[in-house]
């Protein structure tokens, strides 16, 4: 199913939200993958991926007051919804369930 | 100062972004603008417009186009009001079909006054440099008025004018020797008659008339003519003319020079062929001394553009109108070309207008029918504006603007005026030919030709804006909350008093064409109905040869020998036109400074009896030989009374130089059209070869047979030629051409005021009895009798119909009276016209709200009551 499927990216961005909680919108999101991953994204594509994961009902968003480092505009922060929290779950346990089985022999 | 991002790529980021998601994008690229510009300026602002780019993505960029929230249409709205007119085009198919009709029959009469007005202009107008010729005008004085003449002495020297570029003269009439028998190649025996003219060298130079063969300037030869491309066809078929010889009157030989392109109908001069002057010197039997005391249609040409008056200023100067002229009395004026076809009238030596006269009049009646008709559609599209207050309501309610409203009003009137405008234009192109014979000389133009096609997209963009700019303001003015809780009396209030103003206009405007279409037909009716003093019915007029005119003895006792021939004649005038007049008579008595202009004209001894003429005292010519040293002469009561005679018979007196004698008298006659005042009349008996047309009287109603006997007579004794002749009837209407043309146009749009009119006063009484629907119930509850109610309707246009009537009489008698007086001869307007305009205008009101009330009166009240609407 299309509407629950999370990508590579999209699980990336969305750990990374969770991590920057409560300040994760999309310049926080950018550097802290380049931080952690060594990957650097635009903040374009940040932003795309950002809204997509809203649009499949993984995060919610709110204002921010006005900032100064944006020239009085306010950020999009980003959330967790109760979806998103259990997508990042189900996807580690399937991940861990699926190392698990990984045969040890196989791991040396 | 703080350092900013590129102007141009956040207007770029501005322009394209989703509002939604601008505020959040917009923050993003200035965040990271201001954190890398510590680094280094330049590269902060290539990373900003890399980001901006970087964000130009589908999901960013907007759908609708920028400030959607102020732009007063959309697509969808568009198609909405496109449906919502087409809806109420179909779902009320009386409405429409007014609407449309009543504007098409106001734009067709439109068109038709249009191409009928541009023909008039367009007159003369192909001659290169039209503002530089001039025709010269003679007029001779007597008694103290002026007799214009279009044509000036032949001998006319012009070389002291410096201004004269060119002078050309051409003599043109109607018979011969300017109507002549041409015989076809290869058949003898066939005789086609076609007019021309005799000119001198330099007529194809100066007048737009272009030779398609042969020698560019044809007349100067002597023996040569010029003739034009249908009679090249008609005599030659295919073949080439050029250098082939006729034979002028069977004996002349003129050679073909040139073949010029036909004379276009919107000429004022027309020929089929031109010959010189050589030739007609020849045709009279006249010697240079005598063809030089001629005189001919004088045109000029100047080298630049002159003013009229200072060209007749010199026309008079002594050196070109000689003392010989002036002892006759005699003056020039140049008449420009331009004046040719529109101001050619005149009356005691002025230029008093003529068919521009029409043609105002026609424009003037053109506009009002056009106005009557946009008054229609605005009338009607107001009246139903109530209807549509909600609609508009709540087009507003939901957003939309007063221009809007005004685009859509103002949108629907062009629609519906486009769709009248394309049916008038198929109208008028269907109409055109049956336009054509109405005014009996057909209209050059089509409605595509030229520059009409630009006036008529004038005229729709006028018209449309004119028809729907009031609706449009008046419907867009409306506000949602008072009209959807339906309270929009106090607006429809005051627009009903506008509607009735324009009514006022309307009605005024028909009836005004009514009653001035009635005098037309009333006075053309009188003229028709005149006694001339003679009977010009049951006759026919013949052109003979001359040859016929030496047997006319035996002509005559052939004919008479059919029963329905009752007399035959020979004159030398045609008493319906006999013309100018004579101001050389003399007799004993006349005071030395007497100057009277008389009709003189001479006859066969036969003539004056068969025309009807009553004697009133001493006798009709006899059939006695000539008195070779008196003419014999008639005279009529008039000149018996100017002459101051007490015994006129055996009075000697003299025309010109020759001695006459009175045998008779005769009762006063019409020498000439009613326009002018009627001459005292001297006849004068003559031999019937000195004559010029035989007369011949029929019994009333066998036309046919004695046609017959007629052409069966003339074959036997002139067996080569074709006979000529008309029925005087004909002639005579001929004399009152431009008049019955007018009658018959101001007819037709006397039919098309009067349809558009009912259709503005069926539009008006439908909305009125709409409205006051529930009064006639309540009215009839309270026991209003079916009458009653008729009359409180009706009351509703009593005053605009007495208005109407006030404005349309006096201007309509007014109008009417300046018509009148260009008749020596007319009626009063009776009185009685205005009355029964007004009562017939009155009735059709009556009748027409009577159809429209009856139905609702009979409708049970209750009904109309209960029901919301």
């Amino acid at each position: 199913m299309k509407g629950t499927y999370l990508g590579e990216l999209e699980e990336l961005v969305l750990l990374h939200v969770g991590i920057l909680h409560p300040n994760a919108y999309a310049v926080t999101v950018m550097d802290e993958i380049a931080r952690q991953t060594g990957r650097t994204l635009n903040i374009s594509a940040v932003h795309s991926v950002l809204t997509r994961l809203e649009e499949k009902g993984f995060l919610k968003s709110k204002m921010s007051t006005p900032t100064e480092e944006r020239g009085g505009r306010r950020k999009r922060i980003f959330m967790f919804t109760a979806a998103g929290k259990r997508v990042l779950e189900e996807a580690m346990e399937l991940r861990v369930q699926l190392f698990n089985q990984i045969p040890k022999i196989a791991l040396q | 100062m703080k350092d900013m991002p590129p102007k141009w790529a956040d207007k770029f980021l501005e322009w394209y972004c989703r509002p939604d998601l601008l505020e959040d994008i917009q923050g993003d690229v200035y965040e990271l603008f201001y954190r890398s510009v510590k680094t280094g300026r330049r590269k902060a602002k290539l990373y900003f417009i890399w980001n901006v780019f970087r964000y130009f993505r589908w999901k960013n960029i907007r759908r609708t186009p920028a400030h959607q929230s102020t732009t007063f249409m959309t697509r969808s709205m568009l198609k909405n009001i496109l449906l919502v007119w087409f809806r109420q085009l179909v779902r009320q198919p009386g409405n429409s079909f007014l609407n449309v009709f009543g504007l098409s029959a106001g734009f067709t009469c439109a068109f038709l006054i249009l191409l009928w007005v541009t023909h008039e202009y367009s007159f003369d107008k192909f001659h290169a440099d039209p503002d530089r010729i001039f025709r010269v005008m003679t007029h001779a004085e007597a008694g103290g008025t002026f007799q214009t003449y279009n044509v000036a002495a032949s001998a006319i020297d012009v070389s002291s004018i410096p201004e004269v570029e060119t002078l050309v003269s051409v003599s043109s009439g109607t018979r011969w020797p300017h109507e002549l028998c041409f015989r076809p190649d290869g058949k003898p025996d066939e005789c086609i008659y076609l007019n021309g003219v005799y000119a001198s060298e330099h007529l194809f130079s100066v007048f737009n008339f272009p030779i398609l063969k042969g020698a560019p300037d044809p007349l100067k030869g002597t023996a040569s003519i010029a003739i034009s491309e249908s009679m090249a066809k008609k005599l030659y078929g295919a073949d080439d003319p050029i250098g082939k010889t006729i034979r002028i009157d069977d004996r002349r030989e003129v050679v073909i020079a040139s073949v010029f392109r036909d004379i276009p109908l919107n000429s004022s001069l027309k020929f089929d062929f031109a010959l010189t002057f050589d030739i007609l010197k020849k045709q009279w039997g006249m010697n240079d001394q005598q063809f030089a005391g001629q005189f001919f249609n004088i045109y000029l040409k100047t080298n630049k553009p002159i003013a009229p008056a200072q060209l007749t200023a010199k026309l008079n100067d002594v050196r070109v109108l000689t003392a010989p002229f002036r002892e006759q009395h005699l003056s020039y004026q140049a008449h420009p070309l331009v004046d040719w076809r529109l101001k050619a009238k005149f009356e005691d030596g002025k230029n008093t207008g003529g068919r521009i006269e029409y043609v105002i009049l026609f424009i003037i009646i053109g506009v009002l029918i056009v106005v009557m008709a946009v008054i229609n559609f605005v009338n009607m599209s107001t009246a139903r504006a109530a209807l549509r207050a909600r609609e508009i309501g709540i087009r507003k309610v939901t957003g939309a603007f007063r221009s809007t409203i005004v685009a859509q009003f103002m949108g629907e009137s062009f629609l519906i005026v486009l769709m009248a405008f394309a049916f008038s234009v198929l109208a008028t192109q269907l109409l055109l030919p049956f336009f054509n014979t109405l005014l009996d000389e057909p209209i050059g133009f089509n409605i595509l030709t030229g520059d009409i096609p630009g006036y008529l997209f004038l005229f729709l963009a006028g018209v449309s804006v004119l028809a729907g700019i009031y609706p449009a303001f008046i419907m867009s003015s409306f506000l949602p909350a008072q009209v959807l809780k339906g309270q929009i009396a106090g607006n429809a209030s005051g627009s009903t008093l506008f509607r009735k103003a324009l009514l006022v206009v309307q009605l005024t405007v028909s009836a005004g064409i009514i009653i001035f279409s009635g005098v037309l037909y009333l006075q053309l009716n009188y003229v028709s109905e005149k006694n001339l003093g003679f009977d010009r019915g049951n006759m026919i007029r013949l052109e003979p040869t001359y040859q016929l005119l030496q047997k006319f003895d035996r002509f005559s006792d052939m004919l008479k020998r059919d029963p329905s021939i009752t007399a035959v004649g020979a004159s030398s005038v045609n008493p319906l036109s006999a013309g100018g007049g004579n101001s050389g008579v003399t007799w004993p008595g006349k005071a030395a400074d007497q100057d009277v202009m008389f009709t003189t004209f001479s006859c066969s001894y036969e003539f004056p009896e068969m025309l009807g003429l009553r004697l009133v005292e001493g006798r009709h010519f006899q059939p006695q030989p000539l008195d070779s040293a008196r003419t014999e002469v008639l005279v009529s009561e008039d000149a018996v009374k100017i002459m101051g005679l007490t015994e006129p018979e055996g009075t000697e007196i003299r025309i010109g130089n020759s001695p006459c004698v009175i045998v008779g008298v005769v009762n006063n006659f019409h020498t000439g059209s009613l326009h002018q005042q009627r001459l005292p009349a001297i006849l004068c008996r003559t031999r019937h070869e000195h004559t010029s047309a035989v007369y011949i009287r029929y019994r009333a109603g066998e036309a046919q047979r004695a046609m017959e006997t007629l052409s069966k007579v003339h074959k036997e004794l002139e067996p080569a030629r074709t006979m000529r002749y008309w029925f005087q009837d004909e002639t005579f209407d001929g004399l009152y051409k431009t008049e019955i043309i007018a009658s018959h146009l101001a007819q037709m749009f006397t039919w098309a005021a009067l349809v558009i009119a009912i259709i503005g006063i069926v539009g008006l009484s439908t909305f009125n009895t709409m409205r006051k629907h529930k009064e006639i119930g309540i009215r009839r509850v309270f026991g209003a009798s079916k009458a009653q109610v008729l009359s409180m309707l009706f009351n509703h246009f009593s005053w605009v119909l007495v208005i109407s009537m006030a404005i349309a009489g006096p201007v309509a008698w007014y109008i009417g009276h300046r018509w009148l007086e260009g008749f020596a001869y007319h009626i009063d307007i009776p009185w009685w016209i205005f009355g029964a305009t007004f009562v017939g205008v009155a009735t059709l009101i009556a009748l027409i709200i009577w159809a429209q009330g009856v139905r609702v009166i009979s409708t049970n009240p209750t009904q109309t009551l209960r029901g919301n609407e």
